[in-house]
């Protein structure tokens, strides 16, 4: 494992009972790299990358992961101890689909509560860094308001700053516009658009596809179960090469045609907005070339 | 229409002063049962809610048994029962208990639903934050596991008044035991049984306003 | 020993009017209730206001407090109930509180847009109620009815204090001639246990069916 690579898969197999979500999953990301993981609902998507933090437990392979080192429940291996566990989790930031925001604290408190909690930081600190987060996202004027006050836009924004206040060092973002209004989207995929830009490393379940070829620097195809493609953004999302990729991006961008993309569901804000220079491969593209050529077996 | 009130206060106000203090002993017996109740039913929703099998079977057998036998029945076993095997309870300690052992197992129920009721996604961002078992618990789900069981738990609150009136069978003081001796004196039962009624129910909306209004208060704050 | 045979098997002897005042107050209250419900929701406003005042009564009142009323109270006015009937008719009133709290909330319960839908449809008021409104409500209701029988079944223990010859009667005496006051009660409490525990199994029992059915 290079010291580069930030979180990496191997051959991980995850099932809900009888039934195999996704099976011999490999994947590595590097510092400072958008990966855009896109497909199929139902493709098993957020349930990797919840494996990621272990929201979800996994039958096979190994997720390494900021330095530690998870094992499947099936490999015989000893568990993460919950310490180990806690730490993990802390140096990894997740921002959910329904935003989960604590609805009976403030935006606030919301985002103090985990450094002081966790990482023991006083009053005056946390206040500080919950201020600085909040001018960030555009919210510093609703910090006392509480989560249903705020628009669905809002409360993700709140989200982002609960888990950036931790400090992670990788961010897992789980279709983190899907449940908004189309209107409110712009605003969210600027803070996502920005974190790239500060060289966060992020993976990203989405299904805007404008936004994963603007951002991210790889994007993983999964469908039927596997990794149909993953590849640089541009490429696979222009010209896949597998034809599961190619039938799944002509679904969802009917109006595909050579290399153009335009997808339909995309909002004015996003092509009108500021679009930041594609930030291509820091350092990515040789390194994923190794699972590509294994999808080509496929 | 005033005759009939002026003639109903003169019948009252002699038996007033020690019906109050009957009340105080009905307020007594309900505060200390609700206590017992809410620490034992908390301790049996941990149980509930625990990893470990031992611990909700035996919360599991506790709360099917005991909901299903009558208070009155509790109240004997506590009040005569105990005392055969030594343990001499007075009737105020035997309604405690009683009163204490039943509602715990009502509570129990409703605490673990609270507690179940919090959506998953706060315990998943929780762990995800790296908030532990206990802080995790103790400031996401607890706060807003609270606000739910609210309203049912002083729906019990109200039954636990009310079945404070059970001990006029073991020869306790309190408001109902008051009216009935007076309703003997004075042959004139339906009269104090309308003003222990009027008393009663004062108490009842007196508590429940005070416990609405915290709960709209907390409410408000959060928006 | 034998002097506990002997009153368990009185107490069983009370058992049986306890069952028989039980079943008897539930079914008239079920009636009332389902007929107070639809007072409540769909009468003219007297009475939905003296239906509210009288379920806000029995739900206010001790039990114990309401039974003496009619036992005790009434002779005030120089009536004079046995028992027994006394007993009848207080298990009565307090059902019919209840039951129509239950059968509100669960007519109530039912989304507005199901009644919206039959409308729309062109069903009558009847017909939507028969088909539509009613067998969801009744799914929905089926816990409360459940809890319903047993409240009322624990209500009888009260009815000692005025002499009838229920289980908690026959326990009574029994402890005063056996002096085993744990072993007597304890015997009653299970007696009450398979009692309430059937009922509750008969319930989930429906419960299960209904939500099979859906
Ligand atoms: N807790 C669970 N228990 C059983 N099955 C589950 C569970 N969570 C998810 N699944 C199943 O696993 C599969 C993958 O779910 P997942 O949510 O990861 O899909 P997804 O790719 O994120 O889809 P979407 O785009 O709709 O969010 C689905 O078929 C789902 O039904
Ligand atoms: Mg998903």
């Amino acid at each position: 494992m290079s010291n580069d690579v930030v979180v990496e898969l191997e051959g991980v197999r995850k099932c809900f009972g009888p039934r195999v979500i996704f099976d011999d999953v490999s994947l590595s990301v590097h510092r400072s790299e958008v990966v855009a993981v896109i497909g199929p609902s139902g493709a098993g998507k957020s349930t990797l990358i919840r494996c990621i933090n272990r929201l979800n437990t996994f039958e096979r392979g190994v997720i390494r992961a900021l330095g530690h080192e998870v094992y499947g429940t099936e490999e015989g291996k000893p568990a993460l101890k919950r310490d180990e566990l806690r730490e993990l989790r802390t140096e990894i930031g997740m921002v959910f689909q329904t935003f989960n925001l604590f609805p009976h604290l403030t935006v606030m408190k919301n985002v103090m509560l985990a450094p002081q909690r966790v990482k023991g930081l006083s009053e005056a600190q946390a206040t500080a860094r919950a201020l600085e987060l909040l001018e960030m996202v555009g919210l510093s004027h609703r910090k006392d308001a509480h989560p249903r006050q705020l628009s669905g836009g809002e409360q993700q924004r709140v989200a982002i700053c609960r888990a950036l206040a931790m400090e992670p060092k990788v961010m897992l973002f789980d279709e983190p516009t899907s449940m908004l209004d189309p209107e409110l989207v712009g605003d969210v995929l600027a803070t996502i658009r920005r974190l790239a830009l500060d060289g966060m490393t992020m993976i990203l379940v989405t299904h805007e596809m404008m936004f994963a070829k603007e951002v991210a620097n790889t994007v993983v195809v999964m469908a039927d179960g596997r990794i149909a493609e993953m590849g640089p953004a541009r490429q696979v999302l222009s010209a896949p090469k597998t034809e599961r990729a190619r039938s799944f991006l002509e679904r969802v961008l009917p109006h595909t045609d050579g290399g153009g993309v335009t997808d339909v569901r995309t909002h004015p804000q996003d092509q009108g907005g500021p679009i930041a220079g594609p930030i291509d491969s820091i350092g990515g593209s040789a390194l994923w070339s190794r699972e590509a050529d294994e999808e080509e077996l496929l | 229409m005033t005759v009939v009130l002026a003639s109903i206060w003169g019948v009252w106000a002699p038996y007033l002063p020690s019906f109050l203090r009957g009340l105080v002993i009905t307020m007594e017996i309900t505060g200390l049962g609700l206590a017992v109740a809410i620490v034992l039913g908390a301790i049996l929703a941990g149980f509930k809610l625990s990893r470990f099998r031992t611990l909700r079977l035996i919360a599991t057998v506790y709360v099917d048994i005991v909901r299903s036998i009558p208070v009155l029945v509790l109240l004997f076993l506590a009040y005569y029962g105990l005392g055969q095997l030594g343990f001499t309870l007075s009737g105020i300690a035997s309604a405690t208990t009683a009163l204490g052992a039943y509602y715990a197992a009502l509570l129990c129920e409703i605490f673990r639903g609270g507690v179940q009721g919090v959506e998953k996604g706060q315990k998943e961002a929780a762990d995800a934050l790296g908030l532990g078992r206990v802080s995790g618990f103790a400031r996401v789900i607890l706060p807003q596991a609270v606000l739910r069981v609210l309203p049912p738990s002083t729906n019990q609150l109200s039954n636990i008044i009310k079945d404070s009136s059970l001990v006029v069978t073991i020869g306790v003081a309190d408001l109902m035991a008051r009216s009935y001796q007076a309703s003997a004196s004075t042959f004139r039962p339906m009269d104090m049984f309308v003003l222990a009624g009027i008393i009663y129910m004062a108490l009842y909306l007196v508590i429940a306003r005070a416990i609405e209004r915290w709960e709209l208060n907390v409410q408000r704050r959060r928006g | 020993m034998s002097a506990i045979a002997l009153y368990t098997g009185e107490m069983l002897d009370g058992a049986v009017i306890t069952l028989e005042l039980t079943a008897g107050a539930t079914v008239v209250s079920l009636v009332a209730g389902a007929a107070g419900a639809v007072g409540r929701l769909y009468g003219p406003k007297a009475l939905k206001t003296f239906v509210m005042a009288y379920v806000e009564t029995i739900r206010g009142l001790p039990a114990i407090l309401q039974l003496f009323i009619l036992y005790f109270g009434l002779t005030q006015f120089g009536i004079d109930i046995s028992a027994y009937w006394a007993a009848f008719v207080w298990l009565c009133l307090y059902g019919t509180g209840y039951a129509i709290e239950i059968f509100r909330a669960g007519l109530q319960g039912i989304p507005e847009g199901q009644h919206e839908a039959t409308a729309a449809l062109g069903l009558t008021r009847f017909e939507a109620m028969r088909r539509v409104i009613i067998p969801q409500a009744w799914v929905a209701m089926l816990p409360a009815l459940t809890n319903f029988v047993v409240l009322e079944l624990k209500n009888t223990t009260l009815l000692y204090f005025i002499g009838v010859q229920d289980i908690m009667f026959h326990a009574r005496l029994g402890v005063s001639n056996s002096g085993q006051p744990l072993v007597v009660y304890g015997i009653a409490a299970g007696i009450y246990v398979v009692m309430n525990g059937t009922i509750s199994r008969v319930g989930g029992l429906l419960e299960k069916r209904a939500a099979i059915a859906r």
